[in-house]
């Protein structure tokens, strides 16, 4: 049972910084992505390669992931740039789509279907971190660090501005802002801080595959983030363990077999997103948009 | 002769692609939603038609089954999602957002009662015949080219001789126009959901009948349709309809030159070039940004 | 006029589609000057500061800035030169506090943070707190910007701008619907920046504004300048009037 907690509350870390860092977007600066377990995937895909290869060190491995991610973040910020709206939803959906495949598909660098397995277990400057223990302490304390880091930029002049331009562009453009370089650097931040779940993710797995970086997981996060509120700090958080704890609430419900929970899980939070659209579309934490 | 037995595949393919895709762009042309449930719009005819031919009906009885149950859902999301939304806030995401929600619940239902695997049922239409030497078609497909053709036509004179269908097209140009011709808005934008849902029907059961239908599907009839849609250019049924017939034939024509997996990757490459580089599509009016 | 041309569009043409929104005109904007765009609706008024901000692209003519050309630039490089406009539509940050707002438009810079470290931080509070002091809206400077009442709107609109320290305004209907009391402070706050060097150009429908703020009137009709002179001249011409009024003689 703790050891079933303790990895709940890891995954529940892990998830809490993808949610984040999406929220960066799609809250924030109102760029819909729906392509962000590409870059959780690029994330856990680099530190898996740089701890099987390189160095087992996770502060190492998680560097790297995110920095490839944020680099790579660039396909995304590239139509973030020229359209908006349905365009970019559709975009990002083919970007997602492509990485899918690629992922599958690419052996030398993912492993192909089978995925990357073996991946050494943790170490920071030296010391093992690999007990279940240790890895939550760690992973709590990047997804410390991750709302540190958001709460500061988005009640600073970055956050301002990436609000400002997501209420009205052209009026943000009228006071000087570079848009293109404000959604560019949201984008390379966000896809920063995937990364560095990604390799959480890697490291906490000890096993990566395609699976787990799919369309579906995207929308898992996008439901994350909407179900808990976006645009809010403690929103994304919220969504992500109402959702992670969901499976182990259903398993206590007699009437629902076991294979069966999957099905349910995803029917419960696809209903959900449709309910809190019709309901309450700021999601569980957001405050009520007000009548205009 | 491969590439003529690739062509003829993705064309059949295609077709229902552009059925489906015309019927996804002409609620969003009419409506302005998004209505990413349209695959599930899809698998849901299909399983009707499989459960009511297992049934025991005739497969024409199993087809108006199908094709109600689409239509319901169609007018279902109309009425209790999309409406109740846009009448408090509406942006594009919200309804984009509770579209994708509702098509995630039905896929997940459809699967809890279906199962997650392939279903599908043998009809004697499908076995193919020796053509050509070394091309094969199964008769399905000429039943595709006359359904297609049927539909198309039908709903293209619909769309141009009807009050009904004018008011379609004028809703998406000029809603002004709208109130000159003493048609009202809310009744256009159901009719737009029952042509639409409907034109999802045809394809959904002959890719039953063909290939065999699987909840996973949805998601990638709705990854076809709005592919399809931005390629035709946004608000254009016929661009959509081409769109669809392309999107087919390069995922079947790319399996001469890449590995078949990367065939699905191949529209999607497609979609990103669009958007990058002709984010009018191929018929769509300006209006991308 | 006797001060120099700070802003200028000479010659300047955009249609949409067939639609000529504004052709072949030109505007001198002189220093400390307010020139009021007069005109009935749709004469082009909106569409001739889109083309002056970078928000659209003129088919044709140049937009000059102290000599040098701001043709084709972006309109956050237009702005960044001290140019600082008003929309009709006004476009707040919504979902702003009153404060955020006046605060975000004065901080350009595209990166995770404002370069000039506290002392900079400190004083662009007391840059946007002048600002509200003048437009009001102290009191209110924690409310989101949805919540406030339409005057409050419109002083919002105008806090943006004057923080912004910008030395030429475009204004795009700053004044329409406020109330007689409410009207009078906007003529204040003008005044004020006038009497401080600010060069105005200001579209408003409203005569008695006109007159009492505008140095000059230019008058556009369908997308051409009728005419440009002293108010007295320009108000004085029957036929003007006639034509702003919608009576218009064939
Ligand atoms: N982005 C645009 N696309 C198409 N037509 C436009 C656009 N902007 C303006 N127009 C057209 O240009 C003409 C001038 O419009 P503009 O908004 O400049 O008028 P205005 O003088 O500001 O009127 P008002 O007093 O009503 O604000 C109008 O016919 C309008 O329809
Ligand atoms: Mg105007």
């Amino acid at each position: 049972m703790i050891a079933y907690l303790v990895n709940l509350a890891t995954l529940i870390a892990i998830f809490g910084i993808a949610a984040t860092s999406l929220n960066l977007l799609i809250g924030y600066a109102g760029i819909f992505s729906i392509a962000h377990a590409m870059f959780f995937g690029i994330g856990a895909y680099v530190a898996a390669q740089v701890a099987l290869t390189v160095s087992p060190d996770f502060l190492v491995a998680a560097l790297a992931a995110a920095v490839v991610a944020g680099a790579l973040s660039l396909c995304l910020a590239l139509p973030a740039l020229r359209v908006r709206g349905e365009y970019f939803v559709a975009a990002s959906l083919g970007l997602q789509m492509m990485a899918s495949t690629i992922f599958a598909e690419a052996h030398s660098l993912t492993g192909g279907v089978g995925g990357l397995v073996g991946i050494p277990p943790a170490r920071i400057l030296g010391f093992d971190v690999a007990s279940p223990d240790a890895f939550l302490v760690l992973a709590l304390a990047c997804l410390a660090v991750t709302l540190a880091v958001v709460r500061t930029l988005m009640r600073g002049s970055f956050g301002r501005s990436l609000m400002a331009l997501r209420d009205s562009e052209s009026a943000a453009e009228a006071f000087g802002k570079d848009v293109r370089a404000l959604k560019t650097l949201v984008v390379v931040v966000g896809c920063f801080f995937v990364g560095i779940a990604g390799a959480l993710f890697a490291f906490h797995m000890a096993f990566v595959n395609v699976e787990s970086f799919t369309l579906e997981q995207s929308v898992v996060l996008m439901a994350m983030v909407i179900i808990g509120g976006a645009g809010t700090l403690t929103g994304p958080l919220v969504g992500v363990i109402a959702l992670l704890s969901l499976p182990a609430a259903l398993s206590f419900l007699p009437f629902i077999p076991a294979t069966e929970i999957g099905t349910v899980q995803q029917f419960i939070y696809g209903a959900l997103m449709t309910a809190l659209m019709i309901f309450r579309p700021s999601g569980i934490v957001g405050l009520s948009r007000g009548a205009r | 002769m491969l590439l003529t037995q690739l062509a003829v595949a993705g064309i059949q393919t295609g077709m229902l692609y552009a059925l489906t895709a015309a019927g996804f762009a002409l609620i969003f042309g009419a409506t302005r939603v998004f209505h990413v449930a349209h695959g599930a719009t899809f698998i849901l005819a299909g399983y009707a038609f499989l459960e009511a031919v297992q049934l025991g009906l005739h497969w024409s009885l199993a087809s108006g089954v199908a094709l109600l149950l689409a239509v319901a859902f169609g007018l279902f999301m109309d009425a209790l999602v999309y409406r109740p939304i846009q009448k408090h806030e509406g942006s594009f995401f919200t309804v984009f957002v509770a579209s994708f929600g509702a098509g995630i619940a039905m896929q997940a239902l459809i699967q809890f009662f279906f199962g997650g695997g392939f279903a599908t049922i043998s009809v004697p239409l499908t076995r193919a015949a020796e053509v050509l030497p070394g091309l094969y078609i199964a008769p399905v497909f000429w039943v595709a080219l006359a359904v297609v053709v049927v539909v198309f036509a039908a709903v293209s004179l619909f769309l141009e001789r009807t009050h009904a269908g004018l008011g379609l097209r004028a809703l998406s140009e000029n809603p002004e126009l709208l109130r000159a011709y003493g048609l009202s808005a809310r009744r256009l934008s159901a009719l737009a959901f029952v042509l639409g849902s409907a034109l999802a029907v045809p394809g959904a059961i002959l890719t039953t009948v063909t290939t065999g239908i699987q909840p996973a599907d949805s998601a990638h009839v709705m990854l076809v349709s709005l592919a399809a849609t931005v390629v035709g250019g946004i608000g254009s049924i016929r661009g959509a309809a081409l769109a669809g017939l392309f999107l087919g034939l390069v995922e079947n024509l790319v399996v001469s030159v890449v590995d078949t997996q990367w065939s699905q990757a191949a529209s999607f490459v497609v979609l990103f070039a669009f958007i990058l580089f002709r984010p009018n599509g191929l018929m769509g009016r300006a209006g991308a940004r | 006029m006797n001060t120099p041309v700070l802003l200028s569009a000479r010659g300047i043409s955009r249609s949409f589609g067939g639609n000529a929104a504004v052709q072949d005109v030109t505007l001198e904007l002189h220093q400390g000057v307010v020139t009021a765009l007069a005109g009935p609706n749709g004469a082009g008024k909106t569409t001739l500061f889109n083309l002056i901000t970078g928000h659209l692209v003129p088919d044709r003519g140049a937009v000059e800035l102290k000599g040098a050309s701001i043709l084709g630039l972006k309109p956050h490089r237009v702005a960044l030169k001290g140019i600082a406009r008003s929309f009709q539509d006004l476009r707040l940050f919504g979902s702003m506090s009153v404060y955020d707002n006046v605060l975000s438009a004065i901080e350009p810079t595209p990166w995770l943070w404002q370069p000039g470290g506290s002392s900079g931080a400190a004083a662009r509070r007391l840059q946007v707190e002048r600002a509200l002091d003048a437009t009001g809206l102290a009191e209110l400077a924690g409310t989101r910007a949805i919540d406030l009442s339409y005057a409050e709107t419109k002083f919002l609109s105008m806090a943006r701008i004057i923080a912004t320290g910008a030395p030429i305004w475009l204004l795009d209907e700053p004044a329409s619907g406020l109330d007689p009391a409410s009207r009078a402070r906007f003529v204040k706050l003008v005044r004020d920046a006038t009497a401080a060097g600010v060069t105005v150009c200001l579209i408003e429908h409203n005569l008695d504004i006109v007159t009492e703020l505008a140095d000059r009137i230019a008058f556009l009709d369908q997308g051409r300048k009728l005419a440009e002179g002293r108010p007295d001249q320009i108000l004085g011409d029957a036929e003007l009037i006639a034509i702003y009024f919608g009576e218009r003689r064939e």
